[in-house]
């Protein structure tokens, strides 16, 4: 449980920790390490360098700009878990950070470590598709934003380039009737979604169903949109036939994974469950 | 582990046969595979560098080529180890023809132990379709350009 030898190399700014990034080809970043560290401690991953931003002062924080809610990389899952301001205005965020790993996790743990990971069955990746947020990374030839629905590309995998940071995920404050959910089923020992249904609904005086925005993480190689459980939402009256019929789609057209823990078959059940609780709790917010 | 799935790959079948029984072009299709060396009749000696995303490892081990009926069918076995864990399997291939293309039916049956194992055992399923999905652009690609060899190996 040693990792192997690799250098270390505090960045003061995020200019600085992109400059180091593009000097050094087998660099990582190290966030919150809650991942990237056991990896390297088991040594399957062996980075020759780690380059820390956790003492960059303005990576962490969370703000409202206009009609948008602005939170920076560093900020750990506790501090949106705790933020009297997203509670209001974003529930779904908190709600998602609660029920990640344990305390010591929420407290190390960054929502942009996380999400430039982007493990599979992370529960921050089904969140900000949900949420149809956008995530601004820095490179040295500057800043770009990608949508969070582009961002996730495969196993592990993100659309970031090598030597491009996360630095700010972007949000559109919800308005209107809204209503949010995050359900998952937990593993039960390492606390990863086996599966996670993140639900962001939009509705109208009479129930019916203007935005449907579903998120799902744990089932495949990578957190996905579950369009064909939106358009089964979309324009419609959410009585418990809709939402049901629309759960029951939550897997279409999606390659699933099994594992020891949880088969193809199990996962294409959870998916179709706690899909249909997700879109139930968010409509029941809706007020 | 089982790996069950059908590819279509935009090329005549017999220039996929030929791609998939030639080590140079399965040396340059397979993801990270740095060497692929004949060491007997149909089997090779193999250094693949695998992963995906921050996770990484180093493998090195042996491939074999059975049951070889061109260009329909053949059967490969692999074994290989490295620090982080050890992997064995074997797959059968039928290639079918369809319109110009063809139709690869693959089974595979893959062991995986050691660390990896352990600790990455709800992602060894999606890591083994990524690379065979990886594996597959690139030997269409490579079975496009190529004139075909001869086909049997």
């Amino acid at each position: 449980m040693i990792s192997a030898q690799f250098d270390y190399v505090r960045a003061n700014t995020l200019d600085e920790a992109v400059s180091l990034l593009a000097q050094n080809e087998d660099a990582k970043i190290l966030a919150g390490g809650h991942s990237l560290i056991p990896a390297m401690k088991l040594r399957l991953a062996m980075p020759q360098m780690l380059i820390d931003i956790g003492r960059i002062k303005d990576l962490s924080y969370i703000v409202e700009a206009d009609d948008q809610i602005r939170i920076g990389a560093m900020t750990t899952h506790y501090q949106i878990e705790s933020s009297d301001l997203l509670k209001k205005i974003c529930p779904l965020l908190p709600e998602c950070a609660a029920t990640i790993g344990d305390v010591q996790v929420r407290n190390k743990g960054t929502i942009g470590g996380s999400l430039a990971h982007s493990d599979p069955a992370g529960d921050w990746p089904a969140a900000v598709i949900a949420l149809n947020a956008e995530l601004v990374v820095a490179g040295k030839n500057g800043e770009r934003t990608i949508k969070a629905n582009d961002f996730f590309v495969d196993l592990l995998t993100t659309a970031l380039e090598p030597g491009e940071i996360l630095r700010e995920i972007r949000i559109s404050k919800p308005h209107g009737r809204a209503g949010q959910a995050y359900v998952k089923m937990h593993h039960p020992a390492s606390g990863f979604a086996v599966v996670g249904v993140a639900a962001n609904l939009s509705l109208d005086g009479d129930s019916g169903c203007q935005l449907a925005s579903v998120g799902i993480t744990g089932v495949s190689s990578k957190a996905y949109r579950a369009a064909a459980v939106e358009s089964g939402l979309t324009g419609r009256t959410l009585d418990d036939k809709t939402i049901a019929e629309a759960a029951a789609r939550a897997t279409e057209g999606i390659d699933i994974n099994g594992d020891l823990f949880a088969s193809e078959d199990f996962r294409r059940h959870l998916a179709q469950v706690f899909a249909k609780r997700a879109i139930t709790t968010a409509a029941s917010r809706a007020i | 582990m089982q790996i069950e799935s059908t590819q279509e790959l935009h090329a005549p079948r017999e220039r996929i046969y030929a791609a998939l029984v030639d080590p140079e072009i399965l040396r340059r299709c397979i993801p990270g595979c740095e060497s692929l060396e004949l060491t007997g009749e149909r089997t090779y000696a193999a250094t693949l560098k695998a992963g995906v995303g921050s996770i990484k490892g180093t493998f090195k081990g042996n491939v074999r080529l059975e049951d070889m009926r061109p260009p329909e069918h053949y059967r490969i076995l692999v074994e290989g180890k490295g620090i982080v864990g050890f992997a064995k399997g074997s797959a059968t291939f039928d290639l079918l023809e369809q319109d110009g293309s063809t139709l690869i039916n693959y089974l595979g049956e893959l062991q995986v132990g050691g660390t990896i194992a352990g600790v990455g055992q709800r992602m060894i399923q999606a890591a083994a379709k990524m690379m065979a999905g990886r594996f597959f652009t690139a030997l269409e690609a490579e079975a496009m350009s190529e004139p075909p060899a001869v086909a049997g190996g």
